[in-house]
């Protein structure tokens, strides 16, 4: 069982050793540049040009690549089939039986795949590079509430834990004649011997580490020290304000584009 | 340090109290076991001293109770974080969660406590090393035994260097060789730091190798409050559900069976058993 | 509307534990074969924090779960949801506060409306970030809705409206399920017990 689950590749690159508000700068930006750029083709060169390449300083493009196939892909298959084939009154460019493939549909397709294909890999190139409690730290010292911080770090520990639990609850329910397969109402009521266990046998813990909490201040009120410490430098700062405002820029001059005819 | 006077209890929806007529006083630096059958009130009232009842659990409560001089019935847990440690059976509900190495972890009430980050590994390394848990430090939490996990809770409280450290059944889920580690870290915590320690056991053996006094608790009362030769050699009838060590069971029986005199005090320890059967 | 009450230290536990279920359970219903267009179910964390501990730590813990399941990486594209995962956090707070979730037919509707609600602002998410596809099955859906016709803003609507209300039914009706079996003295350390009461 991994103690978290996370996508995390651990790494001495650069890129690695950046602040993680710089990488979260960076991630957003690609993300908001992606997402605002008019036209089809400002998002590949995008990724082309701006976040595979950080990848690459992080030893990361592999990782990138295959988590990018994974996920991309499918969506990508159903936009090019989907709006390719039934755009609503298109031009046809190709016929395939009683279907027909429509130009705009397929200009859609690569737009939309465009801007998935951003929003994964400027996600992914956060998650891959930072570490998640580095990230929580450093938004913490922004002025996110330790609250948030545990709730993020202490879930992406729980959850192995939680899915080992969730499979000892099937594998004994099914040892004692529940059946997984046959009709969807079948399979559906087959959820509840499943899904109640799980929930009640970690709801009765909820008090008690409630209560472990508290007796170690997790409520008490005033400013907290951190035992880890971050690493940032001037650059990485000025970097950061600049990444924001032209994030800034790119969001107000696409609303302008939409606006201004 | 902890005053009880007339302390009564009940949790809300309960027509039993679970506290009845508490009065007890301990002083610092003392070892303290909480004994009893289930359900006696043993949780109940190290709950109370750590502030948690009423205030987490609602109820009614009367009575005067000063923990460290706080009014922890009143003001609850936060009146006293950082003085008083509590510590559970479970490990696994100790650990926070949020931390992925066991120094962090323990950092995690140094941090709470706004402690100086320079002040930080000192103290940690000296929890660990009370805790026995050297060279654990950079593992992750879930990667522990259970009597490891159980240790780094106690570091984890042990840390903060409460006053008082209240401790409710922490060796129930812990094989022989666990048990003995955590005892043998609250003896160093008294020997060392004169920490209070009230702990609640069903391990009689140990009850009577460490504790100084014991508080017999029967249905939310206290029927006794000796020293563990006086509280610990009662039995079965006068103290049902309360049990005896295997030392005084096996005096009682040589004692039934005319091969030791009646009038040599009956042994609660190994050392006392020694002497009895010579 | 007391926030600090909502948001007592039960309620900081509670909402890892609810967002670990949804992940669980979602992980569950992909391995059972259940088809997408009747139940995703993986907000029952969410509605439950919703219940037990108001709208405003449903919202949240509707909105952390789908980020952290990005964040995670065990399913990126779910973050851009992340409002819409507040939104049903938030209602099923709502709804409960209303007293909904003590007859089981206010439960049900609840669910069906709270659906209903998260496939209209899903869609335009959908259309614009992800050409108004899901990947998985219900894109065939999605195709015959623009066969007839629909715009893809439409198509992902009337794909969401298909199956997004009876998911959330679902999910609603376990929540409730749940919530009976607790023990009363449990339920009251909760922030909103009385919903359940």
């Amino acid at each position: 069982m991994p103690d978290q689950v996370s996508l995390y590749a651990p790494g001495n690159s650069g890129l690695h050793h950046l602040h993680p508000l710089t990488k979260l700068s960076l991630a957003g930006f690609a993300l908001l540049a992606g997402l605002t750029l008019p036209g089809r083709w400002g998002t590949y060169l995008l990724v082309a040009l701006f976040v595979l390449p950080l990848a690459a300083w992080g030893g990361l493009a592999g990782r990138l690549g295959n988590a990018v196939w994974r996920i991309v892909l499918p969506f990508a298959v159903s936009v090019f089939v989907i709006q390719g084939l039934f755009w609503t009154g298109g031009t046809p460019v190709l016929q395939l039986g009683p279907l027909s493939v429509k130009a705009e549909g397929i200009s859609f397709a690569i737009a939309s795949t465009g801007r998935i294909l951003t929003v994964v890999t400027a996600f992914l190139l956060l998650i891959l590079s930072t570490r998640p409690d580095a990230l929580m730290i450093a938004l913490t010292e922004r002025g996110l509430p330790p609250t948030i911080t545990y709730i993020v770090l202490a879930t992406i520990q729980i959850v192995p834990r939680f899915q080992a639990r969730a499979q000892t609850i099937m594998d004994a329910q099914q040892s004692r004649g529940l059946r997984l397969e046959g009709s969807l109402i079948q399979r559906g009521r087959a959820l509840i011997p499943l899904v109640v266990p799980l929930v009640l046998g970690s709801i009765v813990d909820v008090e008690q580490r409630a209560m472990a909490l508290e007796a170690r201040g997790f409520s008490r009120p005033g400013p907290k020290t951190s035992y880890l410490q971050l690493v940032d430098s001037q650059w990485q700062s000025i970097l950061r304000a600049a990444l924001i405002v032209l994030s800034v820029l790119a969001v107000v001059g696409r609303l302008a584009l939409l606006i201004i005819p | 340090m902890i005053e009880l006077e007339n302390v009564n209890y009940r949790y809300p929806a309960s027509q039993q109290p679970a506290l009845a007529d508490i009065t007890l006083q301990i002083k610092a630096g003392e070892f303290v076991a909480v004994v009893g059958a289930n359900g006696a009130g043993k949780s109940t009232l190290l709950y109370a001293l750590a502030g948690f009842v009423p205030h987490f659990y609602g109820g009614d409560f009367d009575g005067r109770l000063r923990v460290l001089g706080h009014d922890v019935a009143a003001d609850g847990p936060a009146s006293v974080v950082g003085q008083v440690g509590l510590v559970f059976q479970d490990p696994f509900n100790q650990i926070s969660g949020a931390r992925f190495t066991v120094r962090e972890e323990i950092a995690f009430g140094l941090e709470n406590l706004n402690v100086a980050r320079a002040q930080m590994d000192e103290r940690i390394d000296r929890a660990l090393a009370l805790a026995g848990l050297e060279g654990l430090g950079d593992r992750s939490p879930f990667a522990l035994s259970g009597g490891q996990q159980q240790r780094l809770a106690l570091a984890s409280i042990v840390v903060m260097e409460p006053e008082l450290l209240v401790l409710d059944e922490p060796t129930s889920q812990l094989d022989p060789v666990g048990t003995r580690q955590v005892f043998e870290a609250l003896d160093r915590l008294t020997g060392e730091r004169g920490t209070t320690i009230v702990i609640a056991e069903h391990k009689l053996e140990w009850v009577a190798a460490f504790a100084d006094r014991v508080v017999v608790l029967d249905d939310g009362r206290i029927v006794e409050d000796a020293p563990p030769d006086q509280a610990l050699v009662a039995d079965e009838t006068t103290r049902p559900g309360l049990g005896q060590t295997r030392y005084t069971r096996a005096g009682r029986l040589a004692r039934q069976r005319g091969l030791i005199p009646a009038d040599r005090p009956l042994p609660v320890t190994l050392s006392q058993a020694i002497e009895y059967f010579s | 509307m007391n926030l600090k009450r909502d948001f007592n230290t039960m309620t900081w536990v509670l909402i890892p534990l609810a967002i670990a279920i949804n992940i669980a359970i979602g992980q569950i219903v992909y391995s059972l074969k259940i088809p997408v267009v009747v139940a995703y179910l993986d907000s029952i964390g969410t509605v439950l924090v919703g219940v037990l501990a108001g709208p405003w730590a449903g919202a949240l813990t509707g909105l952390l779960s789908n980020l952290i399941w990005g964040l995670t990486g065990l399913n990126v594209t779910y973050a851009p949801f992340a409002a819409v995962a507040a939104v049903i956090g938030l209602l099923a707070g709502l709804f409960a506060e209303a007293g909904w979730f003590q007859k089981l037919w206010k439960v049900i509707v609840g669910g069906l409306i709270t659906g209903l609600v998260a496939a209209v602002i899903s869609a335009p998410i959908a259309a614009y970030v992800f050409g108004g596809v899901t990947g998985g099955g219900t894109d065939i859906l999605v195709a015959a809705f623009r066969q007839m016709g629909l715009d893809v803003l439409g198509a992902s609507m009337a794909q969401g409206v298909a199956s997004d209300p009876l998911d959330k039914a679902i999910t609603f009706f376990i929540v409730w399920l749940i919530v009976r079996a607790l023990p009363g003295r449990f339920l009251a350390r909760f922030p909103r017990a009385e919903n359940v009461q």
